[in-house]
């Protein structure tokens, strides 16, 4: 006998499931969406109630793999803030989950993330953050580390882009860092997310199978690629499978290996970290950082921030459910604004 | 010697950024308040302070509106241009100029006036002098034409509405100016400003405010803007007019305004406002249609409604931004990359940019599509008369949008993209609404919406977009024709040319022609013209650009049979047109042919 597992709004979870993925089997992009669709079902979100946001990439690809009763738009590269930003205005009530990639955020789109920041847009925010452009083959991102180096390419020698960092230092409402094979956490994260009123951003580290940084330690996959030039990417993408979840404790850290064989290291933030102090969050993550650590967790977080729907004073109406009467001027109306322009 | 009444241009020439505009707009409407038909024209620089700036006001009894081909009137109060203004006059012209610049006049065959306007200004306003020298002028011109100074009283309180002491001090200069003249300049009758009978309907008003007018009686529920000019102004009068218009009852405002970060966020806010069931619009010139771009081929590709006024200023590039061409047609009209064509509307006065500016959203969302109001500078930015702007005449269209599972279920074989009823137009649902969700995408896609990179499904789809577009040409506002009896020669011209095409075609007909005009108002073209090109032996299609781009998009989709009858003049220099000019090039055409 199964047990089916009802939310509060009486729905199976399968009811925020979405299509069958294409993305390369164990993608951690995957994991985010296997989050997201427990996270939504666990809040019990309508999911009539949901709009899912996206840019261009593999990441931005993944809203056609969760809530499936919920409407979404695929945006163009970079500029999905933008088209968020106009249909919040619009519908005010509507949940916006948006997910984009570090080369739609942090390259081309940087001024529209940094802009929907200004503005507070009532939206969860995540970034699925592999470092690569993993759409166009493996280019480097904006928040590759420094000294990565790829076997054909040059070493790269700027400096990454931390957009928890960049968060904090604008003002965003809600800013959390994870991993996507950290369920437990990300779904904690997410959840809390979904009910934050104004901008919550989750940088999620989501490694990429097929061009992970490091090409040096990509040995098998560079070797099928040398030695057989006739075959097509698709065949020589390995199977792997996703990288095992996690669970660090508040303040500890552990050492995980990713897919090419390279390390990370991800820390738990303590529970004394005050989540109210952007300082004491821009501490750990600079601090992190100095130690070749992710500090993970929720870093900061203010609930009270007016949101540009609040700061524009539209009326209780969503816009888009305005009658005809309420969004056109009356008949006499335009008679005593002609007769005033006529001096009359 | 009689004098010429109501026939005269004066042009004043002044520098950015000293006040002159107020001088120039109780003068323009001091006249038009006497029922004089005037017209003025701001040629103003690139810049806040400093740089020439021209205005242009023309009195014609025949009401011609373009600034005319000669100067009758000139003001000279700019160092900087104080050689080449000199230059320009023609001989028996009347100069008035500030003695006070301290440079000289030679201009042996003119009638020469000078007042030491600063200096007199100094005794009123010790701190405002250079601004107030400005209005000596306007006293010194009152005197030329007749004008008396209860005449000027209303515009210069309406100017300065509410500051009493700037209405006394501005008031006090031109009595000052018109007396100076009267004692020192002697009776000039050369010239002169008779009153007529005035529509106590008509005013002036600029076609930027039109268009924000038209737009919120259109219902429009979001603005993004980036500031450029000459569009600013249509994002300015919005957001004047809302708190009044577009206030609810609970005290909220039924209209977003959001100065965007920049034109490619401006556009991508209008398509998540229409994308969530909502009229959005944003305002622009060329250089935020072509970063806007991508986002316009989104929105065709993926059906998703908004407006964008484009307020056509010179290119390319930054080009001259404070003049004007119709240079962005071909641009709207095929926007984006792949095969794409959208809407555009064309004003050719302020009535139907107010019009043109309400009916914007209810095409849009017709055809869930991106439609475009197409402007320019010179109608945007000069004040236009009107008899006042006439309400809508239909109830909105809000285009196929399904709200209940009941309508849904009552339509067979739904699709998102399925062209149900035959004309190419689909149904389609909101979010929030969570009847049939899908993902859009600018990606290939299927008539349920589903990713599809199929030769048969894409083909399908893209001819669908065509029959769908095609589809409004006879529904959008039909040509404008004026025809005459005899067809020799017809002209095909569209927007601001409006103003200058009576005199245009008045030069014309003193040369013995016979000739009809045909004014365009949107595109895809309305299939009436093709009847007007048919009629006529000769057709030349007037634009002001540089390619002839209309003539471009007309040559591929008229029939074969009407091209060998069409041709085309097309000229830009960043002027506003004007009417010999282009009379004589069309003469030099014909008579090439
Ligand atoms: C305007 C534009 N430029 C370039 C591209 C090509 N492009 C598609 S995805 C992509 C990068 C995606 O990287 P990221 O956002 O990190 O997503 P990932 O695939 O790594 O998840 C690029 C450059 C595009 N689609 N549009
Ligand atoms: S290329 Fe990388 S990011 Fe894209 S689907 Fe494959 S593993 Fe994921
Ligand atoms: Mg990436």
């Amino acid at each position: 006998m199964t047990i089916l597992k009802l939310n509060v709004l009486n729905l199976d979870k399968s009811e925020y499931k979405g299509g069958k993925s294409s993305l390369c089997p164990g993608c951690g992009h995957d994991q985010v969406s296997n989050v997201i669709i427990q996270a939504a079902w666990e809040n019990g979100l309508p999911p009539e109630g949901i709009a899912k946001m996206s840019g261009i990439g593999c990441s931005s690809k993944t809203p056609a793999y969760f809530l499936g009763k919920s409407h979404g738009f695929n945006t163009v590269h970079g500029r999905m803030p933008s088209v968020t930003t106009g249909a919040n205005m619009i519908n005010k009530d509507l949940s916006f989950i948006a997910v984009s990639g570090d080369g739609d955020t942090a390259s081309i789109g940087i001024g529209q993330f940094i802009h929907a920041i200004r503005r507070n847009i009532d939206m969860v925010y995540i970034i699925e953050n592999n470092g690569v452009y993993g759409l166009t083959k493996g280019q480097y991102s904006a928040t590759v580390e420094k000294g990565s180096k790829k076997k054909k390419g040059a070493i790269n020698e700027q400096n990454p882009i931390d957009l928890c960092a960049m968060a904090l230092n604008l003002g965003c409402s809600f800013v959390a860092r994870s991993f996507s094979g950290s369920k437990k956490q990300l779904t904690a994260l997410l959840r809390a997310a979904m009910s934050h009123k104004g901008m919550a951003i989750i940088d999620v580290i989501s490694p990429c199978v097929t061009f992970a940084n490091n090409d040096e330690s990509y040995r098998s996959y560079n070797y099928v690629k040398e030695n057989d030039e006739v075959l097509h990417l698709v065949d020589y993408i390995s199977h792997f499978s996703p990288l095992e979840e996690i669970d660090i404790p508040e303040g500890q850290y552990r050492e995980i290996e990713l897919f090419d064989g390279s390390k990370i290291v991800l820390e738990t933030i303590g529970s004394s970290h005050d989540t109210s102090n952007i300082v004491s969050a821009l501490r750990a993550v600079h601090e992190a950082e100095s130690q070749n650590k992710h500090v993970t967790g929720l870093l900061y977080y203010n609930g009270e921030m007016p949101t540009t729907t609040d700061a524009l004073g539209l009326t209780g109406t969503p816009l888009s459910q305005l009658s005809e009467e309420e969004g056109r001027p009356t008949f006499e109306s335009l008679n005593l604004i002609n007769n005033r322009l006529r001096g009359l | 010697m009689k004098s010429e009444v109501n026939n005269f241009i004066i042009n004043i020439a002044t520098a950015n950024g000293t006040g002159s505009q107020s001088s120039n707009l109780i003068l323009l409407h001091s006249m038009f308040e006497m029922g004089i038909p005037v017209s003025g024209k701001n040629l103003f620089p690139s810049n806040i302070s400093g740089l020439p700036t021209w205005f242009i006001i023309r009195a014609s009894e025949s009401g011609y509106q373009a600034p005319g081909d000669k100067t009758n009137i000139q003001i000279l109060m700019n160092k900087d241009t104080w050689e080449k203004d000199i230059a320009k006059i023609e001989p028996g012209a009347i100069i008035i100029y500030n003695e006070n610049v301290k440079l000289p006049v030679e201009r042996e065959d003119c009638k020469i006036f000078s007042m030491p306007m600063t200096k007199m200004a100094r005794g009123i306003a010790p701190k405002f002098a250079k601004l107030m020298a400005n209005m000596y002028y306007v006293g010194g011109i009152a005197h030329i034409l007749g004008i008396k100074s209860e005449d000027i009283e209303k515009s210069v309180s309406s100017q300065f509405k509410g500051k009493d002491r700037a209405i006394e001090m501005n008031m006090r200069a031109i009595r000052e100016g018109i007396s100076y003249a009267a004692e020192h300049w002697g009776n000039e009758t050369t010239f002169s400003a008779e009153r007529r009978d005035k529509d106590p309907d008509t005013y002036l008003i600029e076609g930027n405010e039109a268009s924000a007018l038209g737009s919120i009686y259109g219902g429009v529920n979001m603005l993004a803007w980036y500031p450029i000019t000459p569009s600013s102004s249509v994002a300015e009068g919005i957001i004047k007019w809302l708190p009044e218009l577009r206030t609810a009852k609970d005290g909220g405002t039924t209209c977003a305004v959001i100065q965007a970060e920049d034109e490619l966020a401006a556009v991508g806010m209008v398509l998540g406002a229409g994308w969530a069931g909502g009229r959005g619009m944003t305002c622009t010139s060329g250089p935020g249609i072509s970063l806007m771009s991508e986002f316009i081929g989104l929105s065709y590709f993926a059906e998703v409604p908004g407006v964008i006024w484009d307020v056509n200023r010179v290119g390319p590039s930054t080009g001259l931004p404070t003049r004007t061409q119709q240079g962005d047609l071909s641009m709207l009209y095929e926007a984006s990359h792949g095969d794409t064509q959208h809407i555009v509307l064309i004003p050719g006065n302020v009535d139907e940019c107010f019009e043109f500016g309400w009916r914007a959203f209810d095409y849009a969302e017709r055809y869930q599509t991106m439609v475009f109001g197409f402007s320019d500078l010179d109608l945007g930015m000069n004040r236009w008369p009107t008899t006042g702007f006439v309400y809508p005449d239909s109830p909105m269209d809000r285009g196929k949008v399904i709200h209940t599972q009941k309508q849904l279920d009552a339509i067979e074989n739904y699709g998102r993209y399925r062209d149900v009823d035959g004309d190419g137009i689909a149904y389609r649902t909101l979010p929030g609404s969570g009847i049939d969700p899908i993902l859009y995408r600018g990606t290939g896609h299927d008539e349920d919406g589903i990713y599809s990179e199929e030769p048969d499904v894409y083909h399908k789809n893209m001819a669908r977009l065509r029959k769908k577009i095609e589809g409004s040409r006879d529904v959008l506002p039909a040509p404008i024709l004026r025809e005459e009896e005899i067809k020799e020669v017809g002209i095909v011209f569209y927007g601001s040319m409006e103003y200058t095409i009576t005199e245009i075609d008045d030069i014309l007909e003193q040369s013995g022609l016979s000739v009809s005009t045909c004014r365009v108002r949107a595109l895809p073209y309305h299939s009436d013209l093709e009847g007007f090109i048919d009629r006529h032996e000769t057709n030349i299609v007037l634009e002001m650009n540089r390619d002839g781009q209309l003539y471009g998009i007309l040559r591929r989709e008229l029939p074969v049979k009407l091209l060998s009858k069409l041709h085309s003049l097309a000229y830009s220099d960043g002027m506003p047109p004007r009417a010999r000019l282009y009379a004589d090039k069309i003469l030099q055409l014909l008579e090439g042919l």
